[in-house]
């Protein structure tokens, strides 16, 4: 099989015989959250109560995807609460 | 920094390149020996460079490990091989070892990559990063972490969907999945063992409820929430998002404790603990911190100073005995306990709680020597044939220890025994010259 360079994820796909099942359902399961997580910032900024409550989701969960958004430059942290307890996060614009 | 498959043949293995292991080497290596470092991580640094500040001076611990690895990575005498382990040795004559290394692809040509990370930035995936305990994620292209050595890409094969967009974008085109593991066979004169140490599994108490209740998390989740490099914007609870301000810690979880298979005192939690209580209350002024303890072991120099100083500062230390822990439906956390000074049993309630994890041995080192048995101490770490005269000799001549592989130890004593190992490999190498 003749390898181009840049193209060598290619070779390994044709090579291996396909993806990972597991990867690609890793990657289906983060791109729904993120997708969810985006649009609801878009909407208002949020406490992660806010976006518990809003996705349905275990708020572990929600502090796990959105700080990772925080950390992939998507999502910024907004102000703390009057108790110094929450933080609002918001759209990174 | 060198990641070179040249040479085959060198004066010195040392295996682990954690501080004791990197300190070993570079002993050798200024003496004028040729080394392999070989670490099955991606960076060189071990658990140290991991950490925030150091006890019980209070260094910043990656302001004294950096520099130190990157004399490592620069040093013309030390090759390094990351992403390695060791499959087999033979010893073949009083002066040769034979070494199998494995070496697993990283995917990226460390010599040609910038750490630029528009890798990372195209990728689309996102995974429990292991480098920060699971708290958050990293891409499937990851620089493991802002200080690793190499400072590189690696490729998490296993969570990568092939679909090729960071090869698109890097810029030097140093990403190669034609990359296969390879393993290398080695010739050398003497072998320094520095694997340093497992830590308990706290999943294997489950009265303390870690990973059930997500605001129970490890010391060394906090002291990644704590260093400078940290997951999280500030300190959080895990669970919801909270600033905490009634933490607790619990003492000698899997250690002194034979019911778990470890009997022995981990050396480390009493002052790591001490240490972090003092770090959160800096940065969580309004916290309370409560330390609820069997014994304090603070044995060494400054140590009982560190122990006052948090006292003073605050700290609130309880000689008690954890029975259960559970959760109330805001995420806080009921400790049950046994308050020894009072003989009473007593509830307390916190809003975080870590679990001060025991040092355990690493597992498989003794295994792999064909021809000749590396005798293991009754815990299973490696064992010292003469402890007291040449602490770093193993029942394997030419074979020495360094670090926490012979037992729980803390940094200074890493290096300290990391001394003796150097020390006693170069003079065997003179011996059988
Ligand atoms: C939460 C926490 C906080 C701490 N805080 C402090 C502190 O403030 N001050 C202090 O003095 N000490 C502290 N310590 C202790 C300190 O981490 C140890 O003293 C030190 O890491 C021991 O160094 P080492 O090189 O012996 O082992 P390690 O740091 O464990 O390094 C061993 C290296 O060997 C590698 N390795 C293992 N097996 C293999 C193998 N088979 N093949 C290849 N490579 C292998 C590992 O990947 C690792 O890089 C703390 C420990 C913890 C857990
Ligand atoms: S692999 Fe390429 S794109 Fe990624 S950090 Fe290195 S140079 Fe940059
Ligand atoms: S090929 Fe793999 S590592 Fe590269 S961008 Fe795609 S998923 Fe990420």
């Amino acid at each position: 099989m003749e390898i181009e360079k840049g193209k060598t994820a290619k070779y390994l796909r044709e090579k291996s015989g396909g993806v990972p099942e597991q990867a690609k359902e890793n990657l289906k399961e983060f791109n729904r959250i993120k997708k969810l997580m985006l649009e609801a910032l878009a909407q208002e900024d949020l406490t992660i109560k806010q976006l518990t409550d809003k996705l349905n989701m275990p708020s572990d969960e929600v502090v796990y995807h959105l700080m990772s958004l925080v950390k992939y430059g998507l999502v910024a942290t907004g102000d703390v609460d009057d108790m110094d307890e929450y933080f609002t996060y918001k759209l990174k614009k | 920094m060198k990641d070179s498959l040249k040479s085959s043949s060198y004066d010195a293995l040392v295996i682990g390149a954690g501080i004791a292991g990197g300190e070993a080497a570079l002993n050798l290596a200024n003496t004028g020996y040729k080394v392999l470092l070989v670490d099955k991580e991606l960076s060189v640094g071990g658990k140290m460079i991991m950490l925030s500040k150091v006890f019980p001076t209070l260094d910043c611990a990656a302001c004294i490990t950096t520099p130190k690895v990157s004399e490592i990575s620069r040093h013309p005498n030390i090759t390094i091989f990351t992403g390695s382990e060791v499959s087999n040795i033979r010893k073949i004559s009083d002066n040769e070892f034979v070494a199998k290394v494995t070496r697993k692809p990283r995917y990226v040509h460390v010599e040609d990559c910038t750490a630029c990370q528009l890798c990372e930035k195209a990728c689309p995936t996102s995974v429990r990063d292991q480098y920060q305990f699971g708290l958050i994620g990293r891409k499937a292209a990851f620089i493991p972490f802002s200080i690793c050595s190499p400072k590189a890409a690696a490729i998490d094969i296993d969570n990568c969907t092939l679909c090729g967009a960071c090869e698109r974008v890097c810029p030097t085109h140093c990403i190669d999945f034609t990359m296969e593991t390879e393993t290398n066979e080695l010739h050398v004169k003497t072998i320094v063992v520095a694997t340093g140490f497992n830590l308990f599994d706290p999943n294997n108490i489950p009265r303390y409820g870690y990973g059930k209740y997500k605001n129970v998390i490890t010391a060394m989740q906090m002291e990644r929430e704590i260093a400078p490099t940290r997951p999280f914007h500030t300190i959080l609870r895990p669970g919801d998002g909270k600033v905490p301000d009634k933490i607790a810690y619990v003492l000698c979880v899997g250690s002194r404790d034979a019911t778990v298979g470890n009997p022995i005192c981990s050396q480390i939690c009493c002052m790591y603990s001490i240490k972090q209580a003092q770090l959160l209350m800096g940065a969580l002024p309004m916290a309370d911190v409560t330390i609820y303890y069997i014994n304090i072991r603070s044995f060494g120099k400054g140590f009982e100073e560190f122990y006052q100083q948090a006292k003073g500062m605050g700290v609130n230390f309880v000689k008690g005995k954890i029975g259960r822990i559970s959760e109330k439906e805001n995420g806080n956390l009921i400790l049950r306990y046994e308050d020894i000074n009072k003989g009473k049993l007593q509830e307390a309630e916190h809003d975080m709680v870590i679990l001060s994890t025991g040092v355990l041995p690493t597992k498989g080192i003794d295994g792999l020597f064909e021809n000749e048995t590396l005798t293991l101490d009754q815990f299973s770490f490696v064992g010292q044939s003469d402890m007291l005269a040449s602490p770093a000799k193993t029942s394997i001549g030419g074979v020495f220890v360094a670090g926490a592989a012979t037992g729980p130890m803390d940094i200074p004593d890493s290096i300290l025994s990391a001394g003796a190992a150097s020390s006693e490999a170069i003079s065997y190498i003179i011996q059988h010259a």
